[in-house]
């Protein structure tokens, strides 16, 4: 389960091409200046390879912070190791 | 997106047709034959265009007539643009599409405006190109067709469309033959209803560099098209099973489309092409088509084209 953490956290720095350094668990979308609408599909189309869940066009476009992701994924019963 | 499409017209309707006053813009590699069998005022491009005038005809490859495209939008949107494309591979003489060159970065417009009014078939120009040129011209309609298929913004309906471009361009051959034109208008066409992936964020990020550092090689987009195709398809293979899926849920032979794409590979293009990829990859990686790539690309994905692992 912190593995899935672990691979989460690879994911968004390589989606949205961050430094690990910017990296924190309560950025919003604002924050981040590569989650346009192509950072979007791009991190819909990661989600799909590391975790094989397909995110809804609807699901996609509300998200709007790190914790929406999380959300999202553990509705789809990835589990964080965060109970 | 509305989809438009322009009229078609054999070369005999533009020569007999009342255009009103009319002026043609030519790519030099063409200018002979066209001033031998069009009787209207050859101009140099992109310069103001006579008052009165009713048509442009543009004659050329995929840059010339986009730029014209976006010329045309942008100066002179009453003026009827009627596009001759001297060679196949970019579409763009029947597409919403238009790249242009701003600062020597590649920027994508997508408009129904920028469809020309009409397209005029005239093959011959074609007759005379070099082997490799023409077999370079296959990889532009390729990569748009498998990047569009691919694209994680296809429609199923879209890829079934795509799907049958792509069996049918499996049976055609690589190198000069003129029903390329047909199966590029369709690539280019379909593409722009998705998006291309990892090969055009490549060319679009290395055509400037490339050209500037080796003006000798004679870099453009097809070429860089025709290199990446086979590295960057083994790559979406090898990093998900999605790729060969797709394949075969619409009834593709994925061997014989990666022999295609293999087939079109460049040794001394890509040896010459990798250490400025390998210069640029922060660039490529935030390319917009490589954001929309079928498979998330990542930094460490740099040492696939590397170790040539494609080639393995």
């Amino acid at each position: 389960m912190e593995g899935n953490r672990s691979k989460f956290r690879e994911l968004l720095l390589d989606v949205f091409l961050l430094d690990p350094s910017e990296f924190r668990w309560d950025l919003t979308r604002s924050q981040i200046d590569t989650w346009d609408s192509l950072g979007t599909v791009s991190l819909a189309v990661g989600i799909q390879d590391v975790f094989g869940h397909h995110l809804t066009p609807a699901e996609a476009t509300g998200l709007a912070s790190v914790e929406d992701i999380l959300e999202v994924l553990r509705r789809k019963g990835v589990a964080f190791g965060d109970a | 997106m509305e989809m438009r499409e322009p009229e078609t017209w054999p070369l005999e309707r533009l020569l007999s047709e009342d255009l009103g006053v009319t002026a043609v813009w030519t790519t030099p590699s063409v200018q002979g034959r066209t001033a031998a069998r069009l009787c209207f005022p050859h101009r140099t491009p992109f310069t103001e265009l006579e008052p009165g005038t009713r048509t442009l005809i543009v004659v050329g490859g995929g840059t010339l007539i986009d730029q014209a495209k976006v010329w045309r939008r942008e100066r002179a949107p009453s003026v009827r643009l009627i596009a001759i494309a001297s060679l196949w591979g970019s579409g763009a003489e029947a597409s919403p599409v238009a790249v242009t060159n701003e600062g020597g970065r590649k920027v994508i417009h997508l408009d129904p405006a920028y469809v020309p009014d009409v397209r005029v078939s005239w093959p011959e120009l074609a007759e005379s190109v070099s082997p490799l040129r023409a077999r370079r011209a296959c990889g532009d309609a390729w990569s748009h067709a498998l990047e569009g298929f691919l694209s994680p913004l296809a429609t199923e309906e879209l890829r079934g469309e795509l799907a049958t471009l792509l069996s049918s361009m499996l049976e055609l051959p690589i190198g000069n033959d003129t029903r390329w034109f047909e199966a590029s208008i369709a690539a280019c066409r379909l593409q722009a209803q998705s998006s291309v992936g990892l090969v055009h964020g490549i060319a679009h990020t290395l055509e400037g560099p490339l050209a500037a550092a080796q003006p000798e090689f004679g870099w453009g987009h097809a070429t860089l098209c025709s290199t990446f195709l086979w590295p960057v398809l083994s790559l979406d293979t090898t990093l998900s099973p999605k790729t060969e899926n797709l394949f075969r849920e619409h009834g593709l032979h994925f061997v014989r489309i990666l022999n295609a794409a293999r087939s079109l590979f460049e040794d001394e293009a890509y040896d010459r092409a990798l250490p400025l990829l390998e210069q640029h990859w922060n660039a490529v990686l935030r390319d917009p088509c490589t954001r929309t790539n079928s498979v998330l690309i990542r930094p460490g994905h740099l040492d696939h084209f590397r170790r040539r692992a494609f080639a393995a």
